[in-house]
């Protein structure tokens, strides 16, 4: 399955939101959908959720306009938020069940869920008795116990334990073995760069950068070298257009792309060195650039 | 559909589990329960025997004694709750005698169209001039006829005469249905008011708890509010049921203790067509206000915006209900204002229902009241169903109706 989305624009009352965002999302991979605070992210999740009706702009699957009533969505929004007074199982049952899940069906998902992440000890529990990871994981399966086609998930790692991002992590990348379209917000760019293989990043409302990541890095020059030594010293008296960046570590930068093979070998026959590699700059690099 | 009575399920779950639905429900039954169960025993108990019982003195004193002989009894005959004591002393002294307190109150004869009464401090329900008033106007009148040449057998006669007045009621009759109008215009009332800001305070809180996040992604609006607002109808409507049906029972159980009391007798004597009237134009009013709740309630950001935002919607109705309520009590039930007001859909609920049981109103009235209630509650279901679409996702500054109304209808225009 392949979500499109092409040219989205909104405007509220006279300020435009989203101007002309496209990209592309494929069936068992992820989409890293970044940006910084305003950029559009969230009005263009409620517009493809179809909470939000769009100015203009398409929303395809598989080459056809999206059909509400046969795609489903979960979504784990940012601002968290469920029931407080009511319990665990009465909630997740109603969410279910609104999404169409019939009540027998919930309770087996609500079982598996609350066993799989490690929270059936509070099925009866009221949720503000919980504490705040717990809750998230409560959140969490509100978004995937109806075992929906296309799932949103922003900021899912926020706030949470090492632990109980283990376990998250495992889940999300089960939906995404599973075949499912993941859209992924985040701004923890580790985690990013963990699960998405195509990124977009959104600003003042347009898509400034969109593709696969691996290729959006191999893109850029490729006329630095990282070299890794314990005569870091030497290096940097060697050469002029080197930069210590860590105590071990030096960046060269290459007035050719074409003599990287040479300084390459020159290096490793005049200094003790531990590793060479060209400089491919970090998603972090990317989006500072770009967002 | 199947979405609509999900909501509705889980709403209404929500009511009749909340303590303080429960509570109150129960409380009311209690108090319903004592009152017609017990408050005729308790009067009974309380209250003592008038037939016998002379809680006062009434010092007469006389001028001319001769008039004692029949003045003395016919006094004492009338006025029950008084022993009279003939005084055999002057003015000054009976004025004395009800200063010191031996006499609660006295009266002075001068003549038989002359008399002082004396009392200490006169209550705003003193009757006793009247009543005295009549015995000696009587007395005096029969005198008259004897000294005439009738005898006083017929000016007896005469006197006691009273025509045979026999009221035939073509319309309704105020004093029997006044109570249970009433009564149930100001149930209509209560239950409006508290569900009304119930749904609003419901709406706000699922939007300041931020569970509208997912809300709003799982479900169709319309099926939200109209889930919402059905379910509070229905937990409104179950308890103004029991509590009118447990008075029934109640009042069955011990109606031989309340007797001939004509007040009670009215209200539990309700037509059943008026209690069906009354179930439809609950239901009517209850959704045109509850839709209205619900809306505003989406635009708040806080609960605590709540009680100023919905202020405009209450103001409405407390204006219809007075409107209502004084057209009531001032007998002007079929004044233009009350036939107007029992069209316009905000004031219809309460007006058309009174003028239907205080009132002779053609059925085709009726009918077209209720035609325009019911398209009113289906345009505003929609359109605060718009409302809250928009207004659930709008956070932060403090929403104006007029940006939210200039939002949805820019939406439709697309």
């Amino acid at each position: 399955m392949i979500l499109q989305v092409e040219n989205l624009c909104k405007s509220f009352t006279q300020k435009k939101v989203l101007n002309g965002i496209s990209f592309c999302a494929n069936s068992g991979k992820a989409l890293g959908l970044l940006g910084r605070n305003g950029a559009g992210k969230t009005t263009t999740i409620r517009i493809l959720m179809n909470v939000l009706p769009k100015d203009d702009g398409k929303i395809l699957i598989d080459g056809k306009p999206i059909d509400y009533k046969s795609i489903t969505f979960g979504y784990l929004p940012e601002e968290r938020g469920l029931y407080p007074k009511k319990t665990v199982k009465e909630q997740l049952i109603y969410f279910a069940e609104l999404k169409g899940v019939d009540k027998k069906e919930a309770e087996k998902s609500l079982d598996y869920w609350l066993k799989r992440l490690d929270a059936f000890e509070y099925k009866d529990k009221r949720l503000d008795t919980l504490s705040k990871g717990n809750q998230q994981k409560i959140q969490l399966i509100t978004a995937i116990i109806h075992n929906p086609q296309i799932v949103i998930l922003d900021e899912p790692f926020s706030g949470l334990d090492p632990v109980n991002a283990m376990l998250f992590k495992d889940v999300v990348k089960e939906q995404i073995n599973m075949g499912k379209i993941v859209l992924f917000s985040s701004h923890q760019m580790n985690y990013i760069e963990e699960f998405c293989d195509d990124i977009v990043i959104l600003n003042g409302g347009k898509n400034v950068l969109s593709g696969n990541l691996a290729q959006i890095k191999h893109s850029y020059r490729r006329d630095k070298l990282v070299v890794s030594s314990g005569e870091v010293n030497k290096i940097l008296q060697a050469y002029e257009n080197a930069t210590q960046i860590s105590s071990s570590e030096v960046m060269i930068k290459l007035k050719d792309e074409a003599d990287k093979k040479a300084i390459m070998v020159k290096l490793s026959n005049e200094f003790d060195i531990d590793q060479i590699k060209v400089y491919e700059p970090s998603l972090n690099d990317i989006f500072v650039e770009f967002a | 559909m199947k979405q609509f009575f999900t909501i509705f399920k889980f709403e209404l779950k929500s009511y009749l589990k909340n303590k303080v639905f429960m509570g109150v429900t129960i409380f009311l039954i209690a108090v319903l329960a004592v009152v017609i169960l017990l408050l005729p025993t308790i009067i009974s108990l309380v209250k003592p025997d008038t037939s016998t019982a002379q809680s006062g003195v009434m010092g007469v004193c006389y001028a001319d004694e001769s008039l004692s002989e029949t003045v003395t009894p016919a006094l004492q005959n009338a006025l029950t709750e008084y022993k009279i004591v003939v005084d055999d002393g002057d003015r000054k002294e009976i004025k004395d005698k009800v200063l010191s307190g031996e006499y609660d109150c006295a009266i002075y004869l001068t003549d038989l169209l002359t008399y002082d009464y004396y009392v200490n401090d006169l209550s705003l329900y003193d009757q006793n001039t009247m009543i005295i008033d009549a015995v000696l106007t009587k007395i005096y009148q029969l005198n008259a006829m004897v000294s005439g040449g009738i005898s006083p057998g017929e000016a007896g006669d005469i006197m006691s005469a009273t025509p045979n007045a026999n009221v035939v009621t073509l319309g309704k009759d105020h004093s029997k249905n006044f109570m249970y109008t009433f009564i149930m215009i100001f149930a209509l009332y209560m239950v409006i008011l508290l569900y009304g800001q119930l749904v609003a305070t419901n709406v706000a809180n699922e939007k300041s708890s931020r569970a509208m996040e997912v809300l709003v992604t799982s479900a169709k609006p319309t099926n939200m509010m109209f889930g919402k607002v059905f379910a509070s109808c229905t937990a409104g409507l179950i308890q103004l049921l029991s509590i009118f049906l447990s008075a029934i029972i109640f009042y069955n159980l011990n109606k031989s203790a309340w007797g001939d009391n004509q007040l009670i007798q009215s209200f539990f004597n309700i037509p059943i067509d008026l209690l069906g009237y009354m179930v439809l134009y609950f239901l009517l009013g209850f959704l045109i206000y509850a839709f209205m709740y619900g809306a505003v309630g989406s635009t708040a950001n806080k609960l605590e915006d709540i009680n100023t935002s919905v202020m405009p919607i209450t103001f409405l109705f407390i204006i219809c209900f007075f409107i209502t309520m004084f057209s009531m009590q001032g007998d002007q039930i079929d004044s233009l204002l009350m036939k107007i007001a029992s069209y316009v859909p905000f004031t219809s609920p309460m007006a058309m229902f009174t003028r239907i049981a205080m009132s002779n109103v053609m059925w085709y009235e009726i009918l077209i009241s209720v035609l325009i209630l019911v398209g009113t509650v289906v345009g505003i279901g929609y359109l605060s169903a718009k409302i809250y679409r928009v207004g659930v996702l709008l956070y932060g500054t403090k929403i104006k109706m007029t940006k939210v109304l200039k939002m949805i209808f820019k939406k439709d225009n697309n």
